[in-house]
């Protein structure tokens, strides 16, 4: 499914952190556009198509629950990421509940951004449901739940599967521990041990150890990547 | 100072409206008593009078007026009757017979009872006695006054009154008193309190409230504040404690990316070099921000009720999907993992953060345990509620540390050097306060057991 440049809201007040939101998602491939208060963001949220937007939590004039709540109540349905300095857990939940849909917590690393958004992007585009996944010389059938590589059968545990077929939905793009944990394991906390990296390294031994070339890559401070080489 | 204080005090005012109010109750009551004996004095004398008149009365209609002149004599001359006032007179007030030279001028043209003095009655005593007498008009004309020396009844009333008046002034200066005294020394209790709470102001938590030993309620106060005292400076020092790591475990790393830019940024620019150096720094900065959000984390689960969101939560299902993720990396250090126990306990809880909770019990259980040693997570399920522990073959934690380990920051001497913050199990102690569970140390022999017992769910 492509389409032109995407359009992404980004609504923050702090100027130095938007500009770097604008930067970054400008590189990345989107057109943004930016609202530096709550009452600009809604206004902008209504008036244009937009395939994602991110909304900072704390913002002069409405807050950005508010503005998500409004927008739901209008039908507008796009996709949002709520970015909070405040704590994780309370605010989080109350967030989802509110209606936007992903949540990152202040500071945050710019691939972990990206990651999300372009999750959130997918998510709003019509996906049609593969049976057969591919990556390089990797071939993953999600029927009969088994991995080859060059042809040979790769043996993962149930858990590993779903880590792997995870990271292969998402190809090309950095897919954060917290993400990780959330989709594979559904558990909403970033883990204050490396026990993902340490999971990961081994689903990474099982598909990549004696190939021609790696398909796990480890970004650090963020998370995982598969790729194959061009 | 005292003085002013306990005039002010509000135990003083409440022991005078006490005082006013039980006073008033007692002068009313003494004034029924005076009253009520009083008249019932008077009722007496006035009833004496009636039957001498009565008596009289006959003697005159029966046979006129020289029977009632003998009557008189007859009655003056009765020993018992010294007291008694008799008095018969003519038309015009002339004393035909009786024991008075005239007729009282006060009582010309009356009839009825009255009270009076004359001369005419004791003219030797030093002031003249109260007289109380019936008149009666005869139809021909003449008087007769009966009447009686009521100055000792008089006497007694007056008797009463002083009584009561200085029984009255006795109460009130006794109540005063008493009142100034409890006062006074609930004043100097509670200045002893307010002194110490000022030197704990000035100068530090170091002061406690002084004893009496009487182990009244005062001393019971003093004791509970003291305790809350030391209560709060247990708890300050930790917090200092606590403060003084964080200042610590945070330099380190900050000085250590410090010194790394500045020996870049006198160095000519180098593509490679720079780029680790900012990864490195990078991974720096991810540490430290992992350590703050450990910390919000601890103290949002402290500080938020998060009991409302509280689900079934299966400690099994808990037990077996942290073995499956912590397999691989018992595998990296040849250990091995394993769970076991009651395939089903339920619990009312929050899953992210127990799941989060045994984690960090086991991630501590693989890095401090043994090499190539057995971490074994057990659900148990009992009469009095759930349970899961985790337990390893290491060397265990002294019996004197355990009880430091659930502070912020606290590290064994020989784990300085393994990787962590120390705030893994700060949390599990945090999450285990806001399930009301119980979190046991053991010992395994050889190793160390946590346990975290769950109370019994309430909803089912």
């Amino acid at each position: 499914m492509v389409e032109g440049r995407r359009r992404i809201l980004v609504v923050e007040d702090d100027s130095e952190t938007a500009e770097q939101l604008v930067e970054s998602l400008s590189t990345s491939g989107y057109q943004v556009d930016l609202a530096t208060d709550g009452e600009e963001g809604l206004s902008r949220a209504r008036s244009a198509d937009y395939a994602v937007m991110t909304i900072d939590r704390m913002l002069p004039g409405i807050d950005g629950l508010a503005i998500i709540r409004r927008l739901r109540e209008d039908g507008i349905g796009t996709p949002a990421l709520i970015i909070s300095a405040l704590g994780e857990i309370d605010d989080r939940v109350r967030g989802l509940r509110a209606g936007g849909d992903d949540y990152l917590v202040k500071p945050f690393a710019f691939a972990e951004l990206l990651a999300r958004v372009e999750a959130l992007a997918r998510r709003s585009a019509t996906v049609v449901k593969e049976t057969v996944l591919r990556v390089g010389d990797l071939r993953m059938d999600l029927v009969s739940r088994t991995v080859t590589r060059c042809g040979r059968d790769i043996e993962l545990l149930p858990r590993e599967f779903q880590v792997l077929e995870y990271l292969v939905c998402n190809q090309g793009q950095v897919v954060p521990r917290a993400m990780l944990l959330q989709h594979v394991w559904d558990l909403h906390f970033d883990p204050t041990t490396n026990i993902i990296d340490v999971y990961v390294g081994r689903v990474r031994r099982k598909v990549d150890d004696r190939q021609a070339y790696p398909l796990i890559h480890t970004i650090r401070g963020v998370g995982f990547c598969v790729r194959a080489p061009c | 100072m005292l003085l002013a204080k306990t005039l002010r005090s509000s135990t003083l005012k409440l022991a005078l409206i006490s005082i006013g109010i039980f006073g008033a109750v007692v002068v009313g009551l003494f004034t029924y008593v005076y009253w009520s004996t009083s008249s019932y004095v008077r009722s007496r004398a006035d009833r004496g009078i009636a039957a001498e008149q009565a008596i009289l009365q006959r003697a005159y209609d029966m046979g006129g007026r020289s029977a009632l002149v003998d009557a008189i004599a007859q009655r003056m001359a009765e020993e018992h009757l010294q007291t008694g006032l008799y008095l018969f007179a003519d038309s015009s007030y002339a004393p035909i017979a009786g024991n008075l030279d005239a007729w009282p001028p006060s009582l010309k043209d009356t009839n009825g009872w009255s009270n009076f003095s004359t001369r005419e009655w004791k003219p030797d005593a030093p002031h003249q006695p109260l007289l109380r007498a019936a008149l009666v008009t005869f139809p021909d004309g003449s008087h007769l006054l009966v009447g009686r020396d009521i100055e000792d009844l008089d006497k007694f009333a007056v008797q009463i009154e002083t009584a009561l008046a200085l029984g009255i002034s006795l109460i009130f200066a006794l109540a005063g008193v008493a009142s100034l005294y409890v006062t006074r020394r609930t004043v100097g209790r509670i200045e002893a309190i307010n002194a110490t709470s000022r030197s704990i102001m000035q100068s530090g938590l170091g002061k406690r409230i002084p004893l009496r030993g009487t182990r009244d309620e005062w001393d019971q106060l003093a004791i509970n504040l003291n305790s809350m005292l030391d209560r709060i400076e247990a708890l300050m020092g930790e917090v200092k404690q606590a403060t003084d790591n964080v200042a610590h475990d945070l330099r380190t790393p900050l000085t250590r990316m410090r010194g790394r830019l500045e020996k870049a940024y006198g160095r000519p620019r180098e593509g490679d070099e720079d780029q680790a150096l900012i990864s490195d720094t990078i991974a720096h900065l991810d540490g430290v921000l992992g350590m703050f959000t450990s910390l919000t984390r601890i103290s949002q689960i402290e500080a938020n009720d998060r009991t409302a969101g509280f689900r079934a939560v299966n400690l099994a299902e808990i037990a077996n999907e942290v073995v499956e993720l912590f397999d691989a990396a018992a595998e990296d250090r040849g250990a091995h993992i394993e769970a076991a126990g009651a395939p089903l306990a339920l619990v009312s809880g929050d899953r992210d953060l127990l799941f989060d909770a045994v984690s960090n019990l086991v991630d501590n259980a693989l890095k401090h345990g043994r090499d190539a040693g057995h971490v074994s997570v057990e659900v148990t399920r009992g009469d009095d509620g759930a349970a899961i522990s985790v337990a390893d073959d290491g060397p265990g934690i002294p019996a004197t540390e355990r009880r430091h380990v659930f502070k912020r920051f606290y590290r064994l001497e020989r784990s300085r050097r393994t990787p962590g913050n120390g705030l893994g199990l700060s949390l599990v102690a945090a999450v285990a306060r806001l399930h009301g569970a119980d979190i046991e140390m053991l010992d395994n022999a050889p190793g160390l057991r946590f346990r975290l017992r769950f109370p019994r769910p309430t909803a089912s």
